[in-house]
């Protein structure tokens, strides 16, 4: 019977995915705990700074800004996002472009990566991995009847892909690609690109990975560096060697909260990108258990998420939520495995946890689409609009 | 009735993507698969490897600190500070963890240590080094204008200078300690394990700037060393060293050496020898300075071994003190003994007042060679004298079997045999205190330790009374006469033995006696070694050396004089009427 079946379907009896929000609240605090951890000593020892509090309260600041910017953006339909998905686009695309103007753009530690708004900083290849998503989920449903043929489904999207991955390389920005590629690439394959032509692709995106760190002597030595780290620990291995120390001296349950050593000015980039390392440090295999299987959490809830709205019909707000998912997910990989040395320094920050305005803000817009999308689905399921 | 779904239409009707289950579990298993890789790395790393990382890190930031023992004070018996250590900082600098320093910080720095700017940034720039120390031992005050600099990585290290009060008078005896604060001469060498102590120690977190973190460890405190006090006496030490000088400087010669015994406890009151050296300042030191002559040189006697030797000969009963030997040049094999002054007929105190030869000879060879072994022996000569100081000098006794009469005869008269200067004092304790040989200390004895009795009563007592009328008028050691005191003494002047034979130009004046000579408190022994400026037998160049110091010491220790009326000092060189 049609109301058996119907009764058989899961209709959640909240308006909102709470568990959902309260994992990400669960990141967001410890964030605030772990930026102020890992920052302490250096915001207090900096003699332009000395507060012991000043990124902590910056972080609060963009947290805050980010959880506005969310609110905003779980109140916007997520068809607005389809609609406008090429314009977003077109902004980010425009802004990686204005990245590289100098004047505009600013470097810092060799990447011309942020663009100066007085206040703060925004940087563009964050922007453009949100744009990603929407641009590569719309792409898909458009273009769904073509993806078999490499002509008009591969070339326009793998076009785009390559001027994206031109604009990122000038900054240079070889991590923001990584993700942005991993996001367009997966989002292809689950939206049903032709076997041949995916594999293709993925043929060709590892030779190029390859050509791009032989054929530049920058990321050869992250590269090599990375490799042995203990080969050089004060010259090309110094910020990994006492990372990999910071992680190794957590042993089952870690120094303790604030107790970690490394933070006290040996280990560089310890509260932005090896924020996971203090962690470790202080928290051990458990706390790092905890923290991965959160987001391990959070990245199968975007895939369920994603399949209720197939369920329902919604294509690209599932695509969406796949798409945040890899995002989430890839990300917090590169992210740890710089970390622990599995994978070349890159510069990811690690997803909500971080310090890092424009990543955590636009982290944030990225699980209010989320959850927006989620909440659409369950006002589906109740049969309301959305 | 459920509510159906109304508005599920799509923005773009037509084929659904495939979005099939079969790739979004491919997806979903790569992403896992990579979490996984996460958490078996971190499994690797913080339970397998956790050891070598742990102690990679313990390599950069555990640090074990050395606290240093504060080393023991050296004091003179009265409690005057001869060595002490002053607190200092060394100033070093961790190059491999420091932020650059501005060139003016390095150039205030430099100017405040007395460097080259340049070596300064030179060890700053070699950012391998973990620890360089920039500028050891300096003064508290100088240590707190570098850290008001503030340079981070640049720090101070409490370290301890040593300080010698007393400065060249005891140089000799109390030596010094090298830049590591370990003792490397004198007393500061012999007894190093007790001054120095133990350094505690301590385990500490550091980070990177160099700032303690925690401690990893008990803190282990330093066990300070202990305060050596010495048998000397700052006051009769700087008497002798200062008339030592006088007389060496005043005779153009070589060296001098004085030692000043307790004569019933056997402590080393003084010990000085010249030339000498500031501890606190050792540029320019020559090893020549540095040698404590009294303890470590060997040398001939000569006459001063006299009363030594003919005590044996009056204890073995051979003689005795009235007997009178004809003292006629005479010879032993081939060898002729002679007198300066030759005489026909003397007693033993004649022998003794005319330094004769051969009345020392004639004695000495009344005794068996064993005997007169034995009792040299008993004597100390040829054993260690047993002060405990590094490198004292036994001397040399040839075993008896293989001496020929000359050789016994020469030895009475002090050659033939070589004996330290501390060596001769000791021997000498046996006339001033009946009979009884005392053990030496360099150290401050509680109570008189027990000695070796060498003599009967009545023949130190004898010989005693000898010595006493040797520094009356007509005697060799009126030289040595002190204003309220009566003293006992022999002069001695030992020609040098050069290679293989005396040379005629080359003395050693000597002076061995003792004060009061009724009861005697003390016992003096001086040595010049060369004098050069005409005079240089003892009784003109050593004695007044004892006259001044042993008179010097009896004041200082408040001795009653024991012949306050007859207080009158013959000068050596006038004649003496015999009746006188």
């Amino acid at each position: 019977m049609m109301v058996g079946a119907q009764a058989r379907r899961f209709v959640p009896t909240t308006a909102l995915d709470e568990a959902l929000a309260w994992a990400i609240a669960l990141l967001l605090s410890f964030s605030l705990v772990m930026v102020y951890s890992a920052s302490i000593a250096s915001a207090e020892a900096d003699p332009t700074m000395h507060n012991r509090y000043f990124f902590l309260i910056r972080h609060a600041v963009f947290m805050t800004i980010g959880l506005g910017l969310a609110y905003v953006v779980f109140h916007i339909p997520v068809k607005f996002w389809e609609e406008k998905a090429g314009w977003v686009f077109l902004v980010a695309l425009v802004l990686l472009f204005a990245v590289l103007v100098p004047g505009i753009g600013r470097v810092v530690n060799g990447s011309r990566r942020w663009i100066s708004l007085i206040v703060f900083n925004v940087q563009p290849s964050e922007i453009m991995k949100f744009a990603m998503v929407l641009f590569s989920a719309r792409y898909v449903v458009k273009n769904v009847a073509k993806l078999d043929s490499i002509k008009e489904g591969f070339f326009p999207i793998f076009g785009v892909m390559l001027v994206v991955a031109f604009l990122l390389l000038m900054e240079p920005d070889f991590g923001a690609l990584m993700v942005v590629a991993s996001i367009a690439m997966g989002l292809l394959f689950l939206g049903g690109i032709n076997m041949r032509i995916f594999t293709g692709l993925a043929i060709f995106g590892v030779v190029a990975v390859v050509l791009l760190i032989v054929l530049s002597p920058y990321r050869m030595k992250r590269v090599l560096g990375f490799m042995d780290p203990w080969d050089d620990p004060y010259g090309k291995g110094y910020q990994l060697s006492h990372s990999l120390i910071a992680i190794g001296r957590g042993e089952w349950f870690g120094v303790g909260l604030g107790a970690s050593v490394e933070k006290l000015f040996y280990l560089p980039e310890a509260h932005t990108d090896f924020i996971m390392a203090v962690i470790a440090e202080e928290f051990g295999f458990v706390g790092i258990c905890l923290v991965i299987g959160v987001y391990a959490w959070i990245v199968r809830r975007a895939f369920r998420i994603a399949d209720q709205a197939k369920d329902l019909e919604r294509y690209f707000p599932a695509l969406v939520a796949q798409g945040i998912g890899i995002w989430l997910g890839i990300q917090t990989f590169f992210n740890i495995g710089v970390n622990m040395g599995i994978l070349p320094t890159k510069g990811l920050t690690l997803p909500l946890m971080s310090f890092g305005g424009s990543a955590l803000i636009m982290n944030l817009a990225a699980m209010a689409v989320l959850l927006r999308v989620d909440w659409e689905n369950r006002r589906v399921m109740r049969g309301y609009k959305v | 009735m459920r509510a159906v779904p109304l508005n599920n239409r799509r923005l773009n009707p037509g084929p659904a993507p495939s979005m099939g289950p079969g790739r979004v579990r491919f997806v979903l298993l790569i992403l896992g698969g990579l979490f996984l890789v996460l958490i078996l790395r971190a499994m690797y790393m913080q339970l397998v490897q956790q050891d070598f990382l742990v102690g990679q890190g313990d390599a950069r930031f555990r640090r074990t600190l050395t606290m240093e023992a504060n080393r023991g004070v050296i004091t003179d018996r009265n409690g005057e500070p001869l060595a002490i250590s002053t607190p200092v900082q060394s100033i070093w600098a961790s190059p491999a963890g420091m932020p650059p320093v501005p060139p003016e910080k390095v150039a205030a720095l430099a100017k405040l240590l007395e460097l080259p700017p340049s070596e300064l940034a030179a060890k700053f720039a070699d950012k391998r080094r973990e620890f360089v120390y920039l500028k050891r031992q300096i003064s508290p005050q100088l240590a707190e204008r570098v850290a008001a600099l503030g340079i981070p990585g640049v720090a101070g290290q409490q370290e301890f200078r040593r300080y010698y009060p007393a400065g060249e008078s005891f140089a000799h005896i109390i030596g010094f300690t090298g830049v590591d604060g370990k003792g490397q001469e004198g007393l500061e060498l012999a007894r190093e394990k007790m001054l120095a102590g133990k350094n505690g120690s301590r385990v500490v977190l550091r980070d990177r700037r160099g700032h303690i973190v925690e401690d990893l460890a008990a803190i282990e405190r330093p066990r300070n060393g202990q305060t050596l006090v010495l048998a000397m006496d700052q006051r009769i030490q700087y008497i002798a060293y200062r008339e030592l000088k006088n007389a060496v400087e005043l005779n153009k010669a070589k060296a001098g050496a004085v030692v000043v015994l307790d004569a019933k406890s056997g402590e080393v009151l003084a010990l000085a020898n010249y030339p000498s050296f500031n501890p606190n300042n050792r540029e320019g030191t020559t090893p020549e300075m540095l040698r404590n002559r009294a303890v470590i040189d060997l040398f001939e006697p000569g006459s001063t071994m006299k009363p030594l030797s003919i005590a044996v000969a009056l204890e073995e009963g051979k003689a005795r003190v009235n007997t009178v030997l004809d003292t006629h040049t005479y010879k032993i094999g081939p060898a002729t003994i002679r007198d300066v002054s030759p005489q026909p007929s003397l007693d033993i105190t004649g022998i003794i007042k005319k330094s004769s030869n051969v009345g020392a000879s004639k004695l000495a060879l009344m005794v068996a060679p064993q005997d007169f072994w034995d009792y040299y022996d008993s004597l100390g000569f040829g054993r260690n004298p047993g002060s405990g100081f590094p490198g004292e000098a036994a001397g040399r006794l040839r075993n008896w079997k293989s001496w020929r009469p000359i050789e016994q005869a020469t030895m009475s008269f002090g050659y033939g045999v070589s004996v330290s200067l501390l060596q001769m004092a000791r021997a000498y304790t046996i006339f001033a205190n009946d009979g009884v040989l005392l053990p030496l200390s360099l150290y401050k004895t509680n109570a008189p330790m027990p000695g070796k009795r060498v003599l009967s009563q009545k023949t130190a007592d004898e010989m005693k009374s000898v010595l006493v009328a040797n520094s009356e008028p007509g005697g060799g050691a009126v030289g040595g006469r002190i204003i309220g005191y009566s003293i006992g003494g022999k002069s001695g002047t030992a020609r040098k033995l050069e290679g293989r034979t005396y040379v005629a130009n080359k003395h050693r004046a000597l002076f061995m006696g003792f004060a009061p000579g009724k009861n005697p408190k003390l016992i003096v022994t001086v040595m010049i070694d060369e004098p050069s400026a005409g005079k240089y037998y003892g009784g003109a160049v050593a004695a007044p050396v004892f006259s001044a110091v042993a008179g010097g010491a009896l004041r200082v220790l408040n001795v009653q004089p024991d012949e306050p009326t007859n207080n009158t000092l013959l000068p050596e060189s006038t004649p003496v009427p015999a009746d006188f």
